[in-house]
């Protein structure tokens, strides 16, 4: 995909003009895998500018529409979509905004100028996450294998994002198309935990073909076979 | 594994919550001639019972709210959940009966137990 010729390959001097090293993603180092076509396809989705919103959405909803140009989740565990602006339900009244970075300076500024009058909070969250995209006819399965969660169709729909732990760490799961073929979840976790939960990931798609992923920090997590290659 | 019922989230996994103690404890209102045994019943005397027993939880996981739960402690039956600020609804709960005829509060063991007050010898 095309994020990844924004990311600096191991070992080159990133050119100028290109992602300078600060503004390097957490996955930066890692190349989308794939397993068999059209099974489980792991890739970073780096750089959005992300906001996390305290708000009472029966008294601020109204405006928060008026300034974002979308509503706040009517429901609990849903998102509301709106071209590339998203928000996610992560509480009663916490909310998870997403936008493409370059506009999120602006958006920001214009949230933030639209709820003057209301009890609210904005922060800027855009690097302490990062989104795992995980796509293929088999993603419900490997994140089966990861977390709690009951991710069968009917009790998580499209549009649903659910916090829990996904191999004991905590992460936000959004299912933005449920198609069989073109099933696809993001994962949005913290960046610290993102190269450990790639490896998981890619460990839970072994069976069909993922390739095997070594954690950077050269942790010994993974299955046997890492294991027996080391010795 | 236990399911718990967030209020807010639904069904889910145990592991995704955080057990806050006691509910319904009220801190004292802080006065000049507080006593330490005042101070020392809120911070620590909880009521400990054997039967039903309303706790704070929190959904660590998921939407990070803490709400209130009724459990029956020898059952660990989830009797009731209701959110922060709300009354504990009134429920039933069938106390297992013990084998030995152990009381229904207390360690079971006679020699140590406290009586408590209306409870027959």
């Amino acid at each position: 995909m095309a994020e990844n010729a924004k990311k600096p390959s191991e070992g080159l001097e990133p050119s100028e003009g290109l992602t300078p090293p600060e503004r390097r993603t957490p996955l930066a180092l890692r190349q989308s895998v794939e397993g068999a076509p059209g099974t489980l396809r792991l890739a970073e989705t780096p750089f959005a500018g992300k906001f996390i919103l305290r708000l009472d959405p029966a008294r601020g909803g109204e405006a928060f529409r008026e300034a974002a140009g979308l509503d706040l989740p009517a429901a609990p565990l849903m998102s509301v979509v709106n071209g590339e602006r998203v928000v996610f339900w992560l509480g009663p009244d916490e909310f998870l905004l997403l936008v493409p970075e370059a506009e999120a300076a602006a958006f920001a500024e214009g949230v933030e100028k639209g709820l003057a009058g209301e009890h609210h909070q904005l922060v800027d969250v855009s690097d302490y996450y990062t989104a795992i995209e995980i796509s293929g006819r088999k993603a419900r399965e490997a994140l089966m294998k990861l977390t709690t969660l009951d991710l069968h169709p009917r009790g998580f729909p499209v549009g649903c994002v659910a916090g829990s732990n996904f191999a004991r760490a905590q992460g936000w799961l959004w299912l933005e198309h449920g198609e069989e073929e073109t099933a696809r979840f993001r994962l949005y976790v913290r960046w610290s935990m993102a190269d450990y939960l790639w490896c998981v990931l890619a460990d839970a798609g072994r069976e069909w073909g993922v390739p095997e992923q070594i954690p950077a920090a050269d942790e010994t997590f993974l299955t046997e076979s890492v294991h027996s290659k080391k010795a | 594994m236990f399911v718990i019922s967030c209020p807010y989230c639904g069904a889910r996994d145990q592991s995704e919550f955080s057990y806050g103690g006691e509910a319904h404890i009220a801190r004292p209102e802080w006065r000049e001639d507080m006593s330490d045994a005042e101070w020392a019943d809120f911070v620590f005397m909880r009521s400990n019972p054997k039967g039903v027993l309303a706790e704070r939880w929190v959904h660590s996981a998921g939407c990070r709210r803490f709400f209130n739960m009724l459990r029956n402690t020898a059952t660990d039956e989830i009797l009731a959940v209701y959110k922060i600020g709300e009354t504990a609804p009134q429920v039933q709960a069938k106390l297992p009966a013990t084998p030995c005829g152990e009381a229904p509060i207390g360690s079971g063991n006679d020699a140590v137990k406290v009586m408590q007050p209306g409870e027959a010898e």
